[in-house]
């Protein structure tokens, strides 16, 4: 009598670094599991600091991708694009996808990371923005801005102000409208921040800061002839450009886990062992906040190497292991020689 | 197990049945308790379906007139209601999309009902009983206007200027307009209802004896509420120590209750607000509109257990409303007698506590410190019970004990509302009240005097469109940030105009229609289960009754020779009517039924 295997079903949601990285180390340390990717986006994965390759005139989304589709059949990962989560039931151990299917799993990797965070005093201006979180809408923006353009860069992040240096390198006009999240998500003290803006001036950026003009009133659409939008301040004050890019750091996309049976507070709450209240499942990257033994709290690790670290580490658990997160990378942004800013997170491969 | 043949008034019952009548089989009032989660969950019972079905046909007034039926305030609970209703909606069960907005709809059957719309009341003629109320906040009015109708004479006893109670004084202007609310008050009071305002109970100087209303009275009704601020428990050296006197230190209840006395209340640039409930998010927006820069609520778990609805917080976040989770107050920091910061304790997520509310469990070695100028806290509120005087029996938490009909130790002497079951909110308030009211009003009468009944009404045809199933919710629209924040009176919140009405009102199920089967007239053809858009008509071969009498578990099979009858499983039916349409015999039936009250 023959016996049958029992294969688990690893399913992994979201396709970026941390969910790529998970599904190939659970295939190399679980050869004859079944692994799933559900992405929401219809591409695989791409590198989402790849993406001010697009103000460069690279728009082929063929050029983005990190790995060819046959790498994926090789590794015998089935990925699932355009594939939105509605909810999760860890007691039954089920994702409900939002077409109705539902699909069980064994283990669960959450890695659907972050999407661009706009703050809710802004929210109403959403259709007159431009964000700039997947290729889709770096594509978009960059269709709109003119040649030499101007763009209105609100709030900065490390995600906009790397945007910034390529804007500034291919001759783009760029205005930050700087806030309290212009270095998200570096933590910055109050004396430190009038030299890291001189720097970001330095680099062939100008800056407003929102708090001197009492904030942002609303964004508006340019009238004929005039530049394509326009930014009020509450003083009277405003400015013109072609484009309007929110960059206010990232929040969790959580929304498809409450009532799953696992902690949330802003992201999912996990162990150090990326284990998350939920039997069997986990979580990686920038949906995760990990319990920090040093520092007696919960907190986000970002960066493109830690949460592909994470992303591996949380495959490597799954699959028997018991090994504590350790971030891997610097967290300190800096002023080089040449007087320009640099931050860890820009260290690409 | 019961049998399954349709109650009475039913396809398949004696035709002289197939018109509106008035059940008291414990089938069918279990039937609306169980296929109508809305009106279930509503502590006053509103009957939501049918107010709704009232603004799709735009009766306004006669969809304000139903809401006033179950609830005196509509147009104030149609802004301020916690909406229990909403979490309980079939709209918002797993893969049926997002609760209708019964709330902004219940606002919009007291906004867009005429002027000079007709109230009906149904008037008992007088008993010549007088019952005195204390305190003229949700329960106390909503007993008073029940009590009055019913023929008692009412005289309310209220120690501020103006009735309202937390309505008045512990509710913002900018999401309760005054007007709204002294209308709506006026409506519920002017039966001949006694206001004597800045008429404090207790046994001081100038104060009202409670002996003296047993005395006078046939029944006292205790309505005060929860008006005293829960003291911030804290440890080591701020155990127990009393914060009022500190600069920068304010209770919520009293800061919003002294504001709306008309007190100028001044906050520092950084404001601290420590709870989780809407008198917290109350404070903070308030204290945003005082010029505060920089308002934080600190709350114990995490946003997703605060019990505010999302609306409320996405507003909040809006007028620049800053919510950190996971932490706990130990201690202040202070400069002199000055505010200067707040000590924390990291928290984890704990189980849950009774009453459903997550638990938080503190990080031992995790404390840190948050700088600010004011501290409003506001975790909570609770009875006050030193104007008594009466040696009136209290549970352990220190409410007042009552008995099943509602009545104190003292004969004659009845409580409700937040007073009884501790602070909780206002449609329970509103609930509570009007239940004590009737009980009151059986006392005093010495019988019940009217009963509860389902109305059976048959319905010619579905009233839904299955396109109305994927109307995605509305949205409500609200006023400008640069408006809003100008003063403290200006309204949020704008209210939902006809056509977004319109919309919304289309997205209800109307869970109060039932459809039935006929079986002796159905001929198994299963063209009803082909169409149907869920797992809502099922093989049955009988169905369990519960011990209450009503229908309890469907008995499901998938062997024909077993089953006894293609079942509509009303509690997995979205209403959309293609059962009806489909089927070739006409032996799908609809009626509505709905919770009203007869004369015994």
């Amino acid at each position: 009598m023959t016996k049958t295997k029992n294969v688990r079903h690893h399913v992994v949601i979201g396709s970026g670094v941390a969910g790529s990285q998970a599904a190939e180390t659970l295939r190399e340390r679980e050869p004859d599991a079944r692994v799933t990717i559900l992405t929401l986006s219809s591409l695989l994965f791409y590198n989402r600091y790849d993406l001010p390759k697009v103000f460069r005139g690279h728009r082929d989304w063929r050029e983005f991708l990190a790995f060819p589709a046959e790498y994926y059949k090789d590794h015998r990962i089935e990925v699932r694009r355009c594939s939105r989560v509605a909810g999760v039931d860890g007691s039954r151990r089920t994702i409900a996808l939002e077409h109705k299917e539902e699909i069980r799993f064994d283990t669960l990797l959450v890695a659907s990371g972050g999407r661009g965070y706009i703050p809710e005093e802004l929210a109403d201006f959403r259709p007159l923005m431009h964000p700039f979180s997947s290729y889709t809408e770096a594509v978009t923006a960059a269709g709109v801005v003119p040649e030499r353009g101007h763009v209105i860069m609100l709030g900065g992040d490390m995600i906009g102000l790397d945007l910034a240096r390529t804007l500034v390198d291919t001759r783009h006009r760029v205005t930050l409208v700087a806030g309290p999240q212009t270095f998200w998500p570096h933590e910055v003290d109050e004396d430190e921040r009038p030299g890291l803006i001189a720097a970001l001036e330095k680099m062939g950026v100008e800056v407003v800061e929102a708090a001197d003009a009492g904030g942002i009133a609303s964004i508006e659409q340019g009238a004929r002839g005039l530049s394509a939008r326009r930014v009020l301040f509450k003083d009277g004050t405003e400015l013109y450009g072609d484009v309007v890019m929110p960059f206010f750091g990232l929040s969790p996309s959580v929304e498809f886990m409450l009532g799953s049976g696992t902690d949330i507070e802003r992201g999912l709450l996990v162990n150090p062992a990326l284990r998350t209240t939920g039997e069997g499942i986990y979580a990686a990257g920038d949906v995760c906040q990990i319990w920090s033994d040093a520092e007696k709290r919960y907190r986000f690790f970002y960066g493109w190497k830690n949460v592909r670290a994470m992303g591996e580490l949380a495959a490597r658990n799954i699959t028997g292991g018991d090994e504590p997160w350790v971030p891997v990378q610097d967290e300190k942004l800096r002023i080089d020689g040449q007087g320009k800013l640099q931050s860890p997170f820009w260290e690409y491969e | 197990m019961g049998d399954i043949k349709p109650p009475s008034g039913a396809p398949g019952a004696p035709a002289a049945e197939q018109r509106e009548y008035f059940s008291d089989d414990p089938r069918d009032i279990g039937w609306v308790r169980q296929n109508v989660p809305c009106q279930t969950a509503c502590p006053a019972g509103t009957n939501v379906p049918v107010y709704i079905r009232e603004i799709i046909e735009r009766q306004y007034g006669r969809s304000y007139e139903t809401n006033r039926e179950a609830n005196v305030l509509p147009g104030v609970l149609g802004r301020i209601c916690s909406r229990p209703c909403e979490a309980q909606c079939r709209h918002g069960w797993p893969g049926n999309g997002e609760p209708v907005a019964i709330c902004h709809l219940k606002r919009v059957a007291a906004d867009m009902k005429d002027a000079g719309h007709r109230i009906t009341e149904s008037l008992y003629s007088p008993t010549g009983k007088r019952v005195a109320i204390v305190g003229a906040g949700p329960a106390g009015v909503a007993a008073a206007h029940d009590l009055s109708l019913l023929g008692h004479d009412v005289v309310i006893f209220e120690r501020e200027e103006r009735a309202g109670g937390m309505l008045r004084y512990g509710i913002p202007e900018f999401r309760l307009p005054r007007g709204t609310l002294d209308i709506e008050l006026h409506n519920a009071l002017r039966l001949g209802v006694q206001m004597r305002t800045g008429a404090e109970i207790g046994n001081g100087a100038g104060q009202i004896p409670m002996a003296k209303l047993e005395k006078e009275f046939d029944a006292v009704l205790l309505a005060t509420g929860c008006m005293a601020a829960s003291p911030l428990p804290l440890q080591g050296d701020w155990d127990k120590r009393e914060l009022r006197g500190l600069e920068g230190v304010e209770y919520g209840l009293d800061f919003l209750v002294q504001m709306h006395r008309g007190v100028k209340k001044v906050v520092g640039k950084r404001v601290a607000v420590v709870g989780a409930g809407f008198t917290a998010l109350d404070c903070a927006r308030v204290a945003a509109r005082l010029g505060a820069q920089d308002v934080t609520i600190h709350i114990r778990t995490a946003e997703e257990y605060i019990p505010v609805t999302q609306e409320e917080i996405f507003e909040a976040k809006r007028e620049g409303v800053r919510i950190k989770g996971l932490r706990t107050p130990v201690g202040l920091a202070v400069d002199g007698n000055r505010l200067t910061g707040i000590e924390f304790v990291q928290n984890r997520l704990g189980g849950w506590r009774a009453g459903g509310r997550r638990q938080a469990i503190p990080i031992e070695g995790s404390e840190f410190h948050e700088p600010c100028d004011t501290i409003i806290i506001a975790i909570g509120q609770q009875t006050v019970n030193d104007f008594l005087g009466t040696g009136l029996e209290l549970d352990r938490w220190g409410n007042v004990r009552v008995g099943e009909d509602g009545m104190t130790s003292h004969k004659g002497l009845f409580a409700a509302g937040d007073y009884v079951n501790g602070a909780s909110t206002v449609i329970q308030a509103v609930g509570h009240g009007r239940k004590v009211a009737k009980r009151i009003d059986a006392w005093l009468m010495g019988r019940e005097r009217r009963k509860q009944v389902v109305r059976i009404v048959p319905v010619a045809q579905p009233l839904r469109e299955r396109a109305f199933d994927f109307i995605p919710r509305q949205h409500m629209p609200v006023a400008p940030l640069g408006e809003r924040m100008k003063d403290g009176a200006h309204e949020v919140e704008l209210g939902l105009d006809e056509k977004l009405a319109f919309e919304e009102a289309k997205r209800c199920y109307l869970c109060n229609l039932r459809y039935q089967i006929d079986v002796d007239r159905c001929i198994f053809c299963r063209a009803c289960i082909e169409v149907a858009p869920r797992n809502c008509i099922k093989l049955v071969r009988g169905v369990e009754v519960n011990d209450d009498g009503a229908y309890g578990k469907l008995l499901e099979t998938k062997e024909w020779n077993q089953v006894g009858a293609i079942w509509i499983d009303n509690n997995e039916c979205i209403r959309c009517g293609q059962c009806f349409k489909a089927c070739p015999v006409q032996c799908i039936s609809i009626t509505r039924c709905e919770l009203t009250e007869v004369e015994v």
